[in-house]
């Protein structure tokens, strides 16, 4: 993005009228111009350094060298005369831009947010705000940026990064500040779970439920730690504990039916996913898990809801999952036709994954 | 009605009526220990895989085991393979320095008091080649002369060892034709056309040589997965009768397909008296190759329901066993595989289909994030279902240091059978180990089975039964128009079903005996269907007893 708005809104006047540009380089910067538009980015670099020498006072001299460099993508080099041009004419938007942009380039994102902040550029703020370990700043910016541009991948990927780096920081400031509160307990839970460090996770969400045991929530996430280490039994209490907190909680509900489908209660599982279902229609997870775990006791059900989750993906992995299980379930009824029909599709949705369309 | 339909037809009658004799359901777990874990006198092996940061894959891939009674004196003989010495660089042409006492193969002779003498030199088997490194084996008296023979499987070329019957071997590889080449792991003898004369299976993993070897991870170095490498085909050997074998890999349709073949059982699943071939690949789809009883094979895994796990998704088969887990007259598959997917069951539903059931089994509980690779489906406690006991361990020998819940070396899974539904119970041992190979029988001829199993840089591990109050019953086949093993016979006894064969688990080869707990019956009525089509009865049949059934010579 940084690149695509460098060359945007270059304000340039015409030197001719500059008196801070001495008759003596004119045709030093007129030949750098000239050779900058043939695409002869060295030779203008070198006239420009040249009428730099001779104008030594000219912001737009510097400037023009500056901007040079960055055509050629030598933003190392572009910083000192755009700095030095920002020194000579520090009220100039197409200074501050390009230095600041010179800047983030180079990596000195903190030095890079007080020109870009002169210059209104929420999107290259954000990303310099980011980098800069100001997270909180950086979402406003990258979510105000994102308003203009809705549909821009660069500025949705920085805010994705900014709201994972802000929701790092509240949870290192939540374990400096209480972290023997049961929200600590989770937030260190949470950070164990993430680095697959399971039995320390666990031990960190029992305190924290032993502290506050009514607080939704916590029994979904220790539920999810034993799942990670395949303790279904386990899984399915925490689960079981979540369901009477939150009954209109559809996760938990899914959660509780898959660490029974697990445990292979498929009858109980099937209920229970029935449930997520009808709390949150169009799952496709939910779904698919509901096709596997009623596929003996109520193949109706699970026909169904096979159906559904390809109606939902279409022609992804899990719908060729569904595709599967819809043809063993037509196998075991001796519809073997409709079986390898849908073995077909099975088989079709495997190669598309193996080679996607260009 | 096709002569298929009709075999299938009877084939379940027979189960239907044996299920009439089925022991009582819902015993209560065994909460004491099953196994007695134990050194044997006499059995000094240590199977050395080399490991180099090389993170060259065969290195964490070895050895098997196989139980034998190669003087036919009655009593079960021990044999070991080994790797090799890899070096971190390795130059070609490789040598794994099996010259060196460390590197060799071991066969260990059991004495009449239990305790084992190392025969190895001896018997001829001392050296297995220096650029074969040692992978698994496999047993079969493949020239019908009554004393079993070896064949062992290798990165490199293969052997088979022709039993001479005064206790020794000789190497008859060259003139037998069945050297292979390239990466086998494991294989098994069996009869695919009912000849009376044993054929061969070798699977093959991938393509992969010291040159095409990569190193994996970013941080960590770790082994490749296996679709870093090109997949291969598996080998179909045929016996020709006359100590010589045809490759007939391409004529049979066994090689029209290419995989990542680790484990291999056998087993006629549908019943129409020819024995088919399943192949555990690693990630990627399982294989189930029918046998067409005309020389040939179709590979129909994905149709018939036996290719995926129940989520619907590739499993990384590792080891197999090929047997009737639920007593309903059928051949099921017990797949192992690598963590986050439970063992796979692929269920027998009949008509040729399978349908995966590994959670109805209990294997979702049993084995979320564990490794597993030698297995056997066993009844330890006599008490006529059989169970589950399973060798475990990650590939990666530094799996800890990225993902701390899964674990390098890790004990053995003992699952008894509840009526079909699997059950964790004390195999006598937590000691954590890179578990590999694994193989069954009955090694103190109590009338229990035993396990004894390898592990990577280690010595072996047995596990002795610690026997129980159910009765039980050991029948030895005796093929005459058959395969002199009688491979591939069916045989049912109150109930039970089991498929003659040594094959299946990983690497290994098992106790050809064919054992059946019989719970509190004191009697057991028999029958067999052998390869040959001749179909034999006993009745009233003593329990707590060795047996050896002839083949009848009437049809």
């Amino acid at each position: 993005m940084i690149q695509a708005l460098l060359w945007l809104c270059l304000l340039l006047q015409p030197q001719s009228a500059d008196p801070s540009v001495p008759p003596d380089a004119l045709p030093l910067l007129q030949s750098g111009i000239d050779a900058e538009n043939r695409g002869a980015l060295d030779q203008a670099v070198t006239a420009f350094r040249k009428a730099a020498d001779l104008a030594p006072s000219s912001a737009i001299v510097f400037l023009r060298l500056g901007d040079a460099y960055m055509k050629e993508h030598d933003y190392a080099a572009a910083i000192a005369p755009l700095q030095h041009a920002a020194e000579l004419s520090p009220d100039s938007p197409a200074v501050h831009q390009l230095l600041g942009y010179a800047l983030l380039a180079e990596g000195y994102a903190s030095d890079a947010i007080p020109h870009l902040k002169i210059i209104h550029d929420p999107g290259a703020l954000g990303i310099a705000q980011l980098q800069a370990g100001q997270a909180a700043e950086a979402v406003a910016n990258l979510q105000a940026a994102l308003a203009k541009a809705p549909d821009d991948a660069d500025l949705l990927f920085y805010l994705s990064r900014a709201a994972t780096a802000l929701a790092g920081q509240s949870l290192d400031r939540l374990r400096s500040v209480d972290p023997n509160s049961a929200r600590g307990h989770q937030a260190l839970g949470q950070t164990d779970y993430e680095i697959k460090m399971l039995p320390e996770a666990a031990k960190q969400y029992e305190q924290a439920i032993a502290m506050r045991p009514d607080l939704p929530g916590l029994r979904l996430e220790l539920g999810q730690v034993f799942a990670a280490g395949s303790e279904w039994a386990k899984a399915e209490e925490q689960f079981r504990g979540e369901t009477k907190l939150q009954p209109g909680s559809a996760e938990a509900a899914y959660r509780l039916g898959n660490a029974l489908l697990q445990q292979g209660k498929m009858k109980e599982a099937a209920e229970e996913l029935k449930r997520s279902d009808s709390l949150r229609p169009g799952m496709p997870e939910t779904l698919y898990a509901l096709g596997r775990a009623a596929a003996s006791s109520d193949p109706d059900a699970a026909e169904h809801a096979l159906e559904r989750v390809i109606e939902l993906e279409k022609d992804t992995p899990l719908a060729g999952q569904a595709y599967l299980g819809l043809a063993q379930i037509h196998r075991r009824q001796g519809k073997t036709e409709q079986a390898a029909r849908e073995m077909q599709d099975y088989r079709r949705i495997q190669a598309l994954a193996a080679h996607p369309p260009s | 009605m096709t002569r298929r339909e009709l075999l299938s037809l009877l084939f379940s009658l027979g189960a239907r009526e044996f299920g009439r004799l089925l022991p009582a359901q819902g015993a209560k777990p065994r909460s004491d220990p099953v196994f007695q874990v134990k050194p044997l006198k006499g059995v000094d092996f240590v199977l050395r895989n080399s490991p180099t940061a090389r993170k060259y894959l065969i290195e964490t891939m070895p050895g098997g085991v196989a139980l034998l009674d190669y003087n036919n004196d009655g009593l079960l003989d021990i044999f070991f393979v080994n790797g090799g010495n890899v070096r971190d660089i390795m130059a070609t042409p490789i040598n794994f320095d099996r010259r060196n006492p460390a590197y060799w193969n071991r066969l260990y002779r059991q004495n009449p008091d239990g305790t084992f003498t190392d025969v190895t030199e001896h018997a001829g088997l001392a050296h297995a080649g220096d650029s074969n490194y040692g992978m698994g084996v496999a047993i079969g008296d493949y020239d019908n002369d009554g004393f079993p023979d070896i064949y062992l499987t290798n990165f490199g070329k293969n052997i088979l060892y022709h039993n001479n019957g005064d206790g020794t071997f000789t190497d008859v590889t060259a003139k037998a034709g069945v050297a292979a080449g390239g990466w086998s792991v494991s294989a098994g003898f069996f009869d695919y056309d009912n000849d009376g004369r044993l054929d061969l299976f070798v699977t093959r993993y991938l393509d992969w040589s010291v040159e095409k070897s990569k190193i994996c991870g970013s941080e960590r170095a770790t082994y490749c997965p296996p679709g870093s490498f090109s997949a291969i085909t598996n080998v179909l050997y045929h016996n020709r009768g006359d100590g010589t074998f045809e490759d007939v890999s391409l004529a049979s349709g066994i090689a029209a397909k290419k995989g990542h073949g680790l484990g291999v059982a056998f087993a006629d699943y549908d019943g129409d008296g020819f024995t088919d071939i399943f192949v555990a690949n690693d990630a990627t789809d399982q294989f189930l190759f029918h046998n067409n009883g005309n020389g040939t094979f179709t590979e129909g895994g994905l149709d018939s329901g036996a290719a995926l796990s129940e989520s619907g998704r590739m499993p990384s088969g590792m080891g197999v066993v090929f047997q009737d887990y639920d007593n309903d007259g059928l051949p099921d598959l017990l797949v192992t595989q690598l963590p986050h997917d439970p063992y796979v069951i692929f269920h027998n539903d009949g008509r040729g289909l399978f349908s995966a059931q590994e959670l109805e089994a209990g294997f979702g509980v049993l084995s979320g994030n564990v490794s597993g690779w030698g297995v056997g489906l066993e009844d330890f406690d006599n008490d006529g279902w059989k169970d589950a006991f399973i060798v475990q361990g990650h590939v990666f020998d530094n799996v800890e240091t990225y993902d701390d819940s899964l674990r390098y070396r890790e004990p053995p899974l003992l699952a008894m059978n509840r009526a079909g539904r699997f059950e964790r119970a004390d195999p006598g041992s937590d000691l954590p180990v890179a578990g590999r190979g694994a193989a069954f029988g009955d090694l103190n001829n109590d009338g229990w089975i035993d396990v004894v199993t390898t592990s990577l840089g280690e010595a072996p591990q047995f596990y002795f039964n610690r026997r129980g109050p159910f009765h039980w019953l050991t029948i030895t086949l005796h093929g005459k128009r058959s395969n002199r093993d009688g491979f591939g016979a069916r045989v049912q006894v109150n109930g039970q079903t089991r498929f003659a064969t040594a094959a299946g688990s990983y690497l290994s080869s098992n106790d050809k005996r064919l054992h059946f707990g019989l719970g509190s019956a004191e009697t057991a009525d028999i029958e067999i269907r052998w390869p040959s089509g001749i179909r034999q009865a006993l009745r009233g049949v003593k329990a707590d007893q060795f047996i050896v059934i002839e083949e009848s010579v009437q049809p």
